[in-house]
C-alpha cells in the first residue's frame, strides 16, 4: 500500500534560512565587523575576506534551508506519522499516532499571506523547548488532514483493542464530532496593557542593549565620542541621567511592546479533555495542552500586582510545549474573576483559600540564615565606608521584615485528594495539587528546626522532563507528618 | 510521632563510607605534604605546618569516623506494600515518602569497592525523582528491586 507523500511548502526555505540566519548573527556581525581593519594590503581577497566569508556563511545557510525542503517529506502509514529528512544523513523518524500527545500551531509572518501555518507534534519524549517533529510550514488544509488521519488512527486503533481505556484520547480530539470549544479565558484590551506595563521583561531588554552595545563599542567612532562626553560631563552629571533614564525608557517600551504582540488576542478554550490557547499579532501560536497531562496549578501574585488585586496563574504540564512545561494559563488576572474561568477548566479543583497558618516558633527560621551573609557584608562596609558604611546596618530590619512576611504569608489546606500550599519567594504564589500527581514527599528537618519543632515539606511534581518543587517551609512538625500520613498510600483508606 | 522506617543499611556499609573517607583523607594528605615542601623550599613561615597537619587530622576525624557514624545511624529505609519510606542526612534529616504507585524503574548499581564487599547500590526512580538507597548487601539489593518492580508493575500510571 503506497501512501501519498507530503512536502512542505516552498516558505520553509525562507524560514529556514531566517532562522538559521537569526542563530548565526552574532559570528556574522563579528566577523564583518573584525574584517573592517588591515585592510590595506592591496590584494583584495585578502582586504575583503570578512565580506566574502560571511558570504559563504549566508549562501551556506541559504542553501541548507533549500536542501531540508527539499529532503522533508511526511506520510501515514501503518497508523504511524512518518517524517524523513537530511541529505547526507536521512533521517527517519516514525511517530505511532497513540504517542502523539498534541498538535501545536504557529503562524509567523511569513506563514500568513500563503495562509500556512507551521506544526509542532508533542509527544511524552519531547524535551523542554523542542517538539518531537516540526513541519515548518504545511498548508492550513494539510494541517487539518494531519489532524483527521491521526484522530482516525487512534479510533482504528480502539476499535481494534476493542478497549476504549486502553487508548487515551487526549492530545487530539475525534473531528467528525468537532469536540465543542468553549471560552473560558480572554485578555482585554485594558488588561493587556496593564500586563505589558507590569511585565518583567525590562531587565532582559536593557542586558539586550549592553549587549548590544558591548558588541559595537569598537565600531563607533570612540575617540569622537568621549570628546563629547568631555563636553558633557561640563553640562553636568544631569544629562547623563537623563540619558540613561531615556535609554531605560526606551528598553522599557520595547518591552511593552514585545509583550503587547506576543499576547494580543490571548485566549484559552477549553473542550472535553484539551485546553487550547491561541495569541499573538505578528505571530499567531496556538497551542493544544492535554487536561490530563497538567500536574499543578498555581496562581502567583508578584507584589506589585497583589496590590492591584492582580495576579497570574500558571500550570504544570507533564510534556513539554512549545513554552517549556510551565504555562501562562492566565498571564494576567484579577483575583475576584479568577475562581470562575478556574473552576470551569479543572471542575474538581478546590480553590478556597488555604487558612491553616505556620507556628509562631518557626518565624526566625525565615532570616536567621540571613545573618550568614549579612554579618560579613555590614561589616566590611562599615569598616571601610565609616561612618555613612553603618548605614548598612539598615538591611537587619528590612530582612527581617521581609522574614515576617513571607512567615506570615504562608498557609495551606488539605482537602480530600488536594493540598493547596501558598508560600512567598517574593512573589505569593498559591498552589493546587493533587495527591496523584505528587511523584515523592520529603519531610526535611535540621537539627535547629528539630529543637523548635517544625519541619519543611517538599512535594515533587512532575514538570515537563524535571521536577517543580511545591514546599512550604517551617510547619509545625505534626502537621508536617500528618501532610505525610495524608500521602502515604497504605494509610490513605484509613483516613478518610 | 511518625515511626522511623524499619532497616538499617548493611554494616558493611559503614565500612565501605570509612573506607572512601581514608581515600579522601589521602588525598588531603597528598596536598598537606605539597604544602609543606613549599613551606620548606620558600622558607615560609612556620604555621603553615601547623595548618596542614591540622587540617588532614580534622578533614580525617571527620570523614572517616564521625560522619560515616551519624549518616549510617541516619539511614533507614522501609520498602510497604504501597510504599518506600526513605531517611537519611547527616545536618538535614530527610524523609522521603515514594508510593508504589509512581514509581517507574528500579536500579541496582555496583562498583569496584562495593563488589569487594558484596553491597549493591539501589536507585528508585519515579517520573520525575531519583532517590538511592546507597549502600545494601548484593542479594538483598536484588531481592528488594525484584520485588519493588513486581509491586510497581501492579499499579497503574496516570501521568
Amino acid at each position: 500500500m503506497s501512501e501519498p507523500r507530503y512536502k512542505l511548502h516552498w516558505v520553509t526555505v525562507l524560514v529556514e534560512s531566517l532562522k538559521a540566519l537569526k542563530e548565526a548573527i552574532l559570528p556574522l556581525v563579528i566577523v564583518l565587523i573584525s574584517g573592517r581593519r588591515n585592510n590595506d594590503s592591496g590584494i583584495w581577497i585578502l582586504d575583503n575576506w570578512s565580506l566574502l566569508l560571511g558570504i559563504i556563511l549566508v549562501v551556506y545557510l541559504v542553501s541548507s534551508g533549500f536542501i531540508k525542503w527539499r529532503r522533508f517529506t511526511y506520510w501515514f502509514e501503518d497508523g504511524e506519522l512518518r517524517i524523513e529528512s537530511g541529505l547526507f544523513v536521512r533521517k527517519k523518524r516514525y511517530i505511532p499516532f497513540e504517542r502523539i500527545q498534541s498538535l501545536n500551531y504557529t503562524e509567523g509572518i511569513f506563514h500568513r499571506p500563503f495562509g500556512l501555518v507551521k506544526v509542532q507534534v508533542e509527544t511524552a519524549a519531547s524535551s523542554a523547548g523542542e517538539a518531537e517533529a516540526e513541519l515548518t510550514a504545511v498548508t492550513r488544509d494539510d494541517a487539518d488532514l494531519i489532524k483527521i488521519r491521526i484522530a482516525e488512527g487512534k479510533k482504528r486503533k480502539m476499535q481494534e483493542t476493542g478497549d476504549p481505556s486502553e487508548v487515551e484520547m487526549d492530545g487530539v480530539g475525534s473531528v467528525e464530532t468537532e469536540p465543542e470549544e468553549k471560552r473560558v479565558f480572554s485578555l482585554n484590551p485594558k488588561q493587556l496593557v496593564l500586563l505589558a506595563t507590569t511585565s518583567g521583561g525590562i531587565g532582559v531588554i536593557f542586558s539586550g542593549v549592553a549587549i548590544f552595545l558591548s558588541q559595537f563599542g569598537e565600531f563607533l567612532p570612540l575617540d569622537k565620542v568621549s570628546d563629547e562626553l568631555a563636553g558633557l560631563i561640563e553640562f553636568g552629571v544631569f544629562i547623563i541621567v537623563l540619558l540613561v533614564l531615556v535609554g531605560l525608557f526606551v528598553a522599557w517600551l520595547l518591552s511593552v511592546a514585545m509583550t503587547f504582540f506576543s499576547y494580543y488576542g490571548f485566549t484559552v478554550r477549553v473542550s472535553d479533555e484539551e485546553l487550547i490557547i491561541t495569541r499573538g499579532l505578528i505571530e499567531k501560536k496556538r497551542t493544544t495542552i492535554p487536561l490530563s497531562r497538567i500536574q499543578s496549578v498555581s496562581f502567583v501574585e508578584n507584589p506589585v500586582r497583589q496590590l492591584f488585586g492582580y495576579g497570574r496563574v500558571l500550570v504544570h504540564s507533564a510534556g513539554a510545549a512549545d513554552d517549556g512545561s510551565k504555562i501562562q494559563l492566565f498571564p494576567l488576572v484579577k483575583k475576584r474573576a479568577l475562581y470562575e474561568p478556574l473552576q470551569e477548566i479543572f471542575p474538581e479543583l478546590d480553590l478556597r483559600e488555604p487558612l491553616e497558618k505556620l507556628p509562631k516558633r518557626g518565624r526566625k527560621f525565615f532570616y536567621r540564615i540571613d545573618f550568614i551573609w549579612m554579618i560579613p557584608v555590614i561589616g566590611v562596609v562599615g569598616w571601610f565606608f565609616y561612618p555613612y558604611g553603618l548605614l548598612a546596618l539598615l538591611i537587619v530590619p528590612l530582612v527581617m521584615g521581609f522574614g515576617i512576611w513571607q512567615h506570615r504569608s504562608a498557609a495551606y489546606r488539605v482537602s480530600g485528594n488536594q493540598v493547596t500550599m501558598r508560600s512567598r519567594g517574593i512573589s505569593l504564589e498559591t498552589s493546587y495539587t493533587m495527591r496523584k500527581r505528587i511523584q515523592s514527599a520529603h519531610m526535611r528537618q535540621t537539627i535547629f528546626q528539630h529543637r523548635q519543632r517544625v519541619a519543611s515539606i517538599h512535594l515533587n511534581v512532575k514538570s515537563g522532563m524535571g521536577v517543580h518543587n511545591v514546599r512550604l517551609r517551617q510547619m509545625d512538625v505534626e502537621e508536617a507528618e500528618d501532610l505525610l500520613n495524608w500521602y502515604e498510600p497504605s494509610r490513605e483508606s484509613g483516613c478518610e | 510521632m511518625r515511626k522511623e522506617p524499619a532497616n538499617r543499611l548493611s554494616s558493611k556499609g559503614l565500612t565501605v563510607w570509612r573506607l572512601y573517607g581514608w581515600l579522601q583523607t589521602a588525598v588531603v594528605l597528598l596536598l598537606a605534604i605539597g604544602a609543606g615542601t613549599l613551606t620548606f623550599l620558600f622558607d615560609w613561615p612556620w604555621w603553615v605546618y601547623i595548618i596542614a597537619i591540622a587540617v588532614v587530622l580534622i578533614y580525617g576525624w571527620l570523614f572517616i569516623y564521625l560522619f560515616p557514624k551519624i549518616r549510617w545511624s541516619r539511614w533507614r529505609y522501609e520498602v510497604r506494600e504501597s510504599e518506600i519510606e526513605l531517611q537519611h542526612g547527616i545536618f538535614i534529616v530527610t524523609r522521603t515518602l515514594i508510593p508504589m504507585v509512581r514509581v517507574q524503574h528500579v536500579d541496582t548499581a555496583q562498583g569496584p569497592i562495593l563488589k569487594k564487599y558484596d553491597l549493591s547500590a539501589i536507585s528508585i526512580s519515579s517520573a520525575a525523582t531519583v532517590h538511592s538507597i546507597p549502600a545494601l548487601a548484593a542479594e538483598e539489593a536484588d531481592e528488594l528491586r525484584n520485588r519493588i518492580s513486581a509491586l510497581a508493575k501492579v499499579a497503574e500510571d496516570d501521568v
